[in-house]
């Protein structure tokens, strides 16, 4: 008998028209780890809710979820607790208690367990998941991916047969997202728990799974083994999640493999190598020429640091950007990249060195005027940008800033919402808005300000492909109207599709800079799937689109035919 | 970045500490006890013996290094309490000199003295006590008396530090667009109403979502436990009742009178009476055992270094 | 932190000089009064200072003041003596002069409530020193004056009598408890 039986599930929340889930079925064995992905809204997290008996929504449901046989609805409260673990998105908002090992012991603290069940446990699982070293700290002192362990720890003290991950990487740099995926598959592999996890970052954890899920409005359309998933039947290009899915993977399916599909690099390596032939090894193109543009932002020799007692976090960074291009800055996560926002979009100032803006010193622009028609920073998380309640009220009150008059504004957020798509979500909260909804409309309210330059902090966290690929096309549009762009990313495969250029930042200054396929095409190790793949086979494949090109071009190997 | 090295300067402060490990009820008995004798009475010796082992005790838990930066302000600061007594107070019999016909007298001044150095002592206590008593710890103990309070008190702390962040961040995002960026008043005071109206939503966004996860680990089922890290010895226990023994009875000294104490019109002379100097060494001891607890673990650890 | 604290005690200390105004005289300097001499010609009034209801309730004193210094055993702090009137003298003038002639402690503070001199202490005997219905008042000629006694203005031959109070008065033979 599966672990979980789910039949013919069909879910409508109370007031909504659409059903959130229509006629599901899926079977999970106990020891499965299975991945479920589709774009945000495709009824992803209506059914990890559905799961657990305390986060069912109010809805109309039709058909059933079994856990070992029992009815979800019907499973005693104790038992739903401590066998159907659930990790949220957010590391922050999961911690409760100040201390790590408070944390840790709450789940049990709220099942009444006596002190030396708990203290024994709680050792037990520090060991599991190496927490001892911080065991003693407080939950704030901790960095974003040690929360996120620590919340996967505090539950599995409890035992669950079963592990409820929405998202949970979606917040975290990559190294702190593959470190959390490698404890999710010590679980699974050394203690045999049954792990179900929605992700758009598939990269990575695609090849762990022993079954992939692909929803779609609201239905499953695939649901497979992973190495299924690239079958030729499936036309997964006009799929939303399709440049979310792992870039041998993709490859494969763009090439029109059949059969089993390489799924790491390893393995994508192994298949271009024995299927293509290696004669043409790069695509020559000619990087753009900056040298005659304009400098819009200069910086030379720049200094920075918190306060006096605190090391430098920019220390002789040197960096030129253009105008009108498109420039991604990358580096390691805590190097300093939002701090080097800040100082761009002039809320923190250099201690020491010169910072021009369009050749002029930015102490120069007084107070207001460097955010009028000019310079403009959208946040990492949007949020913090929305005050009123619905997203039109609050793009008019940013209109006002402008000098304009009545219907000149509304005329302004008019054209903005036309431009980025967003008219439907006008009358919607902004904490309503699902993650790209979000930051598309941040992005309105900070054109409604005309900048000539847009600073961005990582505008594709947390985003599935299909948000970040609009994102991306939203941003060339800028870029066509004039603007000069800079992001800073941890997104490599991001920078590698729709920069003009990028940066390295390490050590408090931009180590590396150039034309992003000889950016990519150079670096050893910080560089796209891709790249990564069909070395040294091709010189500068950086993106799927371009190893399937060289592919082609090659053409397929006698031997093998 | 900026938070990894203030963690990274936390961590190397992590000295061996008796306190650390004595057990939070005989800590917190040890404290209030010390805290009261030294508000309680006026008396020079006990406020000099409860200051100085206030000030000597503080600078084994936080450094001497530390603890002299603290008194190059901490003493100046008692300076200036002394000599802003006489000016508010007359009474005395030896008179210094007039000002603005008022005397100034040498008994003012004394009194400004003690009453500075008492305040300075209860000054050193309670931040003593706060570097040893953390927040679980407070908790911890009356966690037992009302458990639903530690437990709020404990997501209190938890989300304070969010708070505060989230300030920070949401400030700075506003200040990136250049929204009430000028640098008048009323910008400042706008800008600052809005970035408090966001925090807002957006705590109480984040707060059902930090519900769901309480949820989710069972809160709310029948028969909660409370778990707490210490445990009481046996050695806490003999420190609890060394300081219950010469705590009570300094103070019972200081009830029947022996640390009767006046300052005007003239300064009593020091009693030395057999009572007094029992309550003296008695006081005395109870201040000093911390710092002996101390020298004790830093001894113990030296001799356990040169062993190996 | 710290450095504000320290600020504002500073602030403090020196506000405190500024308004009570600095003027430094040494004890000597002080206590250097002129006493007019007294001629035919001169107006007059008498001064006592007296503090016998203490010696009736003596286990209420301070027992830092149950010394013959402080309470003298007769009850008089000083006799009964003959000063010289000066134009516009009120009773504070006298009695100022004739403390700092004869170097007898005193501590006053200007009370804006009665627009006067209020009289704290005189030889470290304050009010409340004896019991908390204890503190100083003054007759003119065997009469309670309702008002502060830098307002009374003398005329010659004024009998002014300072006496300590243990009982709101009634123990001096004021009667204005009597009269509400």
């Amino acid at each position: 008998m599966a672990l979980l039986e789910i039949q013919n599930l069909s879910f409508t929340y109370k007031g909504a028209d659409e059903a959130a889930l229509k006629n599901i079925n899926l079977s999970i064995e106990s020891g499965d780890f299975v991945l479920i992905c589709g774009e945000s809204g495709c009824g992803k997290t209506t059914l990890f809710r559905l799961l657990k008996k305390q986060f069912r929504p109010n809805g109309e449901l039709e058909g059933s979820i079994k856990f070992n046989g029992v009815p979800i609805s019907e499973l005693d409260e104790r038992a739903s607790v401590t066998e159907i673990g659930y990790v949220m998105q957010d590391p922050d908002n999961q911690t409760v208690t100040d201390k790590v090992w408070h944390e840790i012991a709450f789940g049990l603290e709220s099942l009444g367990e006596n002190s030396d069940t708990i203290r024994r446990k709680v050792a037990e699982i520090c060991g599991f998941f190496g927490i001892g070293e911080w065991y003693h700290k407080r939950t704030s002192e901790l960095s974003g991916g040690q929360k996120q362990i620590l919340a996967l720890a505090s539950i599995m003290v409890m035992d669950p047969s079963v592990l409820l991950l929405d998202e949970p990487t979606a917040q975290l740099d990559p190294i702190a997202a593959s470190e959390f995926l490698s404890s999710l598959r010590k679980i699974n592999e050394e203690l045999g728990v049954t792990v179900i996890i929605a992700e758009h970052r598939l990269e990575e954890v695609f090849s762990m799974a022993t079954k992939a899920v692909l929803m779609d409005k609201a239905k499953i359309f695939f649901s497979d083994t992973p190495k299924r998933a690239g079958q030729r039947s499936l036309s997964l290009y006009e799929h939303k999640i399709y440049k979310g899915l792992p870039s041998s993977l993709r490859l494969f399916h763009a090439l029109g493999g059949e059969g089993d599909a390489p799924l790491t690099v390893k393995e994508g390596k192994k298949f271009i190598s024995e299927n293509y032939r290696d004669e043409i090894k790069r695509i020559e193109q000619v990087p753009i020429d900056f040298s005659d543009k304009n400098k819009a932002i200069e910086i030379n020799e720049g200094y920075f640091r918190y306060e006096r007692e605190l090391p430098d976090v920019l220390s002789g960074l040197d960096l030129t950007v253009y105008e009108n291009e498109f420039l991604c800055i990358l580096g390691a996560n805590g190097a300093g990249k939002t701090t080097l926002l800040k100082v761009l979009s002039g809320v923190k100032r250099l201690y020491r060195g010169k910072y021009r803006l369009w050749g002029k010193k930015i102490r120069e622009y007084s107070g207001v005027s460097l955010y009028r028609n000019n310079i403009a920073c959208l946040p990492q998380n949007p949020k913090n940008l929305f005050v009123k309640e619905t997203v039109y009220s609050d793009l008019l009150e940013v209109a006002k800033l402008l000098p304009y008059n009545k219907e000149e504004r509304a005329a302004a957020v008019e054209e903005v919402c036309l431009k980025l798509g967003i008219k439907e979500l006008c009358n919607k909260h902004p904490y309503d808005l699902s993650g790209g909804e979000r930051q598309k409309a941040a992005m309105a309210k900070i054109l409604l300000v005309k900048p000539e330059i847009l600073l961005l902090d990582e505008p594709t966290k947390g985003l599935d492909a299909y948000s970040k690929s609009e994102i991306a096309a939203i941003l060339k549009a800028l870029q066509a109207e004039g603007k000069t762009i800079v992001t800073v990313t941890h997104d490599i495969e991001f920078a590698a599709e729709y920069s003009d250029r990028c940066a390295m930042f390490f050590d408090g200054k931009i180590v590396s800079i150039a034309d992003k396929v000889e950016f990519f095409a150079t670096n050893g190790y910080y560089t796209t799937a891709a790249s990564r793949m069909t070395r040294p086979m091709f010189e500068n494949a950086v993106t799927v689109e371009a190893a399937e090109e060289l592919c082609r071009l090659n053409g397929k190997r006698k031997d093998n035919d | 970045m900026r938070l990894g090295t203030r963690r990274r300067m936390r961590l190397g402060d992590a000295k061996m500490r008796y306190f650390d490990r004595l057990h939070p009820l005989s800590a917190l008995v040890y404290f209030l006890m010390i805290i009261l004798i030294a508000m309680i009475t006026m008396h020079p010796v006990i406020t000099a013996v409860c200051y100085l082992t206030a000030v000597i005790f503080c600078g084994m838990l936080i450094g001497f290094g530390k603890l002299l930066s603290s008194l190059a302000y901490s003493i100046p600061l008692m300076i200036l309490i002394a000599l802003t007594n006489p000016i508010f107070v007359h009474k005395g019999e030896t008179i210094l000199f007039f000002l603005n016909d008022n005397p100034v007298t040498a008994e003012a001044i004394l009194y400004g003295a003690n009453a500075s150095m008492m305040l300075m002592a209860v000054f050193y206590w309670c931040r003593n006590y706060s570097t040893i008593m953390t927040s679980d710890k407070f908790i911890y103990l009356f966690g037992r008396v009302i458990p639903k309070l530690s437990l709020v008190l404990s997501l209190t702390l938890a989300f304070i530090p969010k708070l505060k962040r989230r300030y920070k961040e949401i400030d700075e995002a506003q200040k990136g667009l250049g929204i009430y960026a000028g640098k008048n008043f009323t910008d400042r005071i706008l800008g600052k109403f809005r970035v408090l109206s966001i925090l807002l939503t957006d705590s109480l966004e984040n707060a059902l979502e930090t519900a769901d996860s309480m949820k989710a680990r069972g809160y709310g089922l029948k028969g909660r436990a409370s778990y707490a890290i210490y445990r009481f010895t046996l050695s806490d226990l003999a420190f609890l009742i060394a300081t219950a023994v010469f705590g009570v009875g300094t103070l019972t000294f200081i009830a029947l009178g022996a640390a009767d104490f006046g300052f005007y019109p003239s300064i009593t002379p020091i009693n030395l009476s057999i009572q007094s100097c029992v309550m003296y060494c008695a006081l005395a001891i109870l201040g000093f055992v911390s710092v002996f607890c101390e020298i004790k673990e830093n001894l113990i650890w030296r001799y356990w270094k040169s062993k190996t | 932190m710290k450095k504000d604290l320290f600020a504002i005690c500073i602030v403090i200390f020196i506000l405190a000089l500024v308004f009570s105004g600095v003027k430094i005289q040494s004890v000597d300097e002080y206590y250097l009064v002129h006493i007019d001499d007294i001629t035919p010609e001169s107006q007059t009034v008498f001064l006592t200072i007296r503090c016998d209801t203490i010696l009736d309730n003596w286990q209420q004193l301070d027992p830092a003041l149950r010394y013959e210094k402080y309470v003298p055993s007769d009850g008089v702090i000083l006799k009964r003596h003959e000063y010289v009137l000066r134009d516009g003298d009120t009773v504070y003038d006298i009695l100022d002069r004739a403390i700092r002639h004869n170097k007898i402690q005193m501590e006053c503070a200007y009370s804006v409530n009665y627009a006067s001199v209020y009289v704290k202490g005189i030889n470290h005997l304050y009010e409340f020193s004896c019991g908390e219905l204890s503190g100083w008042m003054y007759t003119v000629n065997g009469i309670f004056p309702n008002y502060g006694c830098s307002k009374y203005v003398l005329r010659d031959g004024d009998e002014i009598v300072w006496s300590y109070t243990c009982d709101l008065g009634r123990d001096v033979g004021c009667d204005w408890g009597m009269q509400k």
